[in-house]
């Protein structure tokens, strides 16, 4: 092996590197979605890509439970449970990341990519 | 020694490059993603194409302007236009005619509603254009509501008197005729059928919220959105799941004004007159955006209960949002709810 391979075999390694960081910059780019589910049904979809903070309410089994979405992040704030175990794990925000309030039967998941491609109105 | 690891590398990288030519070749074949709005029928038209030869989709985004813009002429109730024989020249035309002569897509609607009528009995009624201008009016000054004998003195039309002849033709008896349940849906339906006849299935249309989509890229179904009527931020309610389907939604939440603390919408109900409020919004799925369109429209005036049997009847399913915030959904719209 010569010089010149050598160069060679670094190049195309430092050439896959940067595809690699390119395509984990692009994943990060891609739309973040948060799912709500009472039971199994989705009962509130939020963007997390819009950077706006903010509380939303959706109905338990105990009762209220308040979710508040802060830069792209999401966490139960609020909630009526004997160990308030949900709450005390903070916020979420990285794809499959998930949430579960147990007692209330909320499950709140983030599932990368944007997930409606229209909406009817 | 080295010259056999010179070899390898002589032969790898071509290998490598060849393969990274092929990765490329596949990846053009999948279509661009071009997407286009426009602005007809008082609503935004959002277009989206998924194609790979972009001077196809340069025709295809031009042909789909045309087919809006001309519906939104024939459907015009408040403007004649030289070219063209529209609902305004139906209504207002000083003639001295039996009949009129009208363009085909024209008649077909008119067509289209008057056997809606029948089959809704008189939900879905297409001559009451005189009753909408005096709501409108209301609507537009954002002050006070028509009173009940001021609605009927303008209720003299009668879909009786809207009668088509052979050969497209109309009897000239000035009926100002409303297509707002109709024309929206019919454009979109004929934008789709357009773009397959010239061999784009990949497609997204949202014309203001009136959706049809064809076959999605990447993917088995496209997933839309319904929007949930009590909030401002446009968050959605629920997703359905589908292709070559339309997606339409009724509702009293996005067009209306407010006095003494209650909301006036733009639904009339051909009954009272006045705005229906059996529930916040309803959705029909269906292959045909002219039946989702008027199908949406007709079980927005019916209560829920008997909208459930009215839609049994028919090849869509609905769901509704009651005023209690409770989602009600027809028997077979397990189907659109698998990803």
């Amino acid at each position: 092996m010569n010089k010149s391979d050598l160069k060679l075999i670094v190049s195309i390694l430092g050439i896959t590197i940067l595809f690699l960081i390119i395509f984990s910059m692009i994943q990060k780019q891609e739309a973040k979605t948060a799912l709500i589910y009472y039971q199994n049904e989705v009962v509130q979809i939020i963007d997390l890509t819009q950077n706006e903070q903010r509380d939303y309410i959706v109905e338990g089994e105990n009762g209220p439970v308040v979710i508040e979405v802060n830069k792209g992040k999401i966490r139960v704030k609020q909630e009526e449970s004997p160990l308030h175990i949900c709450s005390k794990q903070g916020y979420i925000s990285k794809n499959t990341e998930m949430i579960v309030c147990l007692p209330n039967k909320i499950v709140i998941q983030i599932e990368a990519k944007n997930i409606i491609d229209t909406v009817a109105r | 020694m080295q010259e056999k690891i010179n070899k390898i590398i002589w032969i790898l990288v071509p290998l490598l490059i060849v393969g990274l030519l092929i990765c490329h070749i596949i990846f053009k074949n999948e279509g661009k993603e071009y997407t286009r709005n426009f602005f007809y029928m008082d609503t935004y038209i959002y277009v989206k194409l998924y194609e790979t030869d972009s001077k196809k989709v340069e025709q295809a985004f031009q042909g789909i302007e045309t087919i809006y813009q001309e519906y939104h002429k024939l459907a015009d109730r408040y403007q004649s236009y030289d070219d063209i024989v529209n609902l305004y020249t139906i209504h207002n035309n000083t003639l001295e005619v039996d009949t009129i002569t009208l363009d085909q897509r024209l008649y077909d609607m008119i067509s289209y509603g008057k056997e809606w009528y029948d089959k809704s009995n008189g939900k879905l009624d297409i001559s009451m254009g005189n009753v909408l201008d005096v709501w409108k009016q209301y609507r537009d000054n954002q002050n006070g509501i028509p009173t009940i004998e001021e609605l009927k003195q303008n209720d003299r039309s009668n879909i009786e008197d809207i009668i088509l002849l052979e050969n497209n033709q109309i009897k000239n008896n000035h009926v100002n005729i409303d297509l707002g349940a109709i024309a929206k849906g019919y454009a979109t339906e004929m934008v789709g059928e357009y773009l397959e006849s010239i061999g784009i299935f990949n497609y997204l249309i949202n014309a203001g919220g009136n959706v049809k989509v064809g076959i999605p890229q990447n993917k088995n179904k496209f997933s839309i959105g319904i929007e949930d009527p009590n909030s401002k931020q446009g968050e959605i309610c629920k997703i359905v799941y589908g292709k070559n389907i339309s997606v339409v939604t009724s509702g009293g939440y996005e067009r209306y004004y407010e006095y003494n603390g209650q909301k006036y919408h733009h639904i009339i109900d051909p009954d009272t007159l006045m705005p229906a409020n059996h529930m916040k919004s309803v959705t029909v799925i269906t292959d045909d955006s002219r039946l989702g369109d008027i199908l949406s429209t007709i079980l927005f005036l019916m209560p829920i209960e008997e909208g459930q049997m009215f839609i049994e009847n028919e090849n869509a399913e609905a769901i509704w949002y009651n005023n209690e915030n409770q989602i009600i959904t027809s028997s077979g719209m397990n189907q659109y709810e698998q990803k």
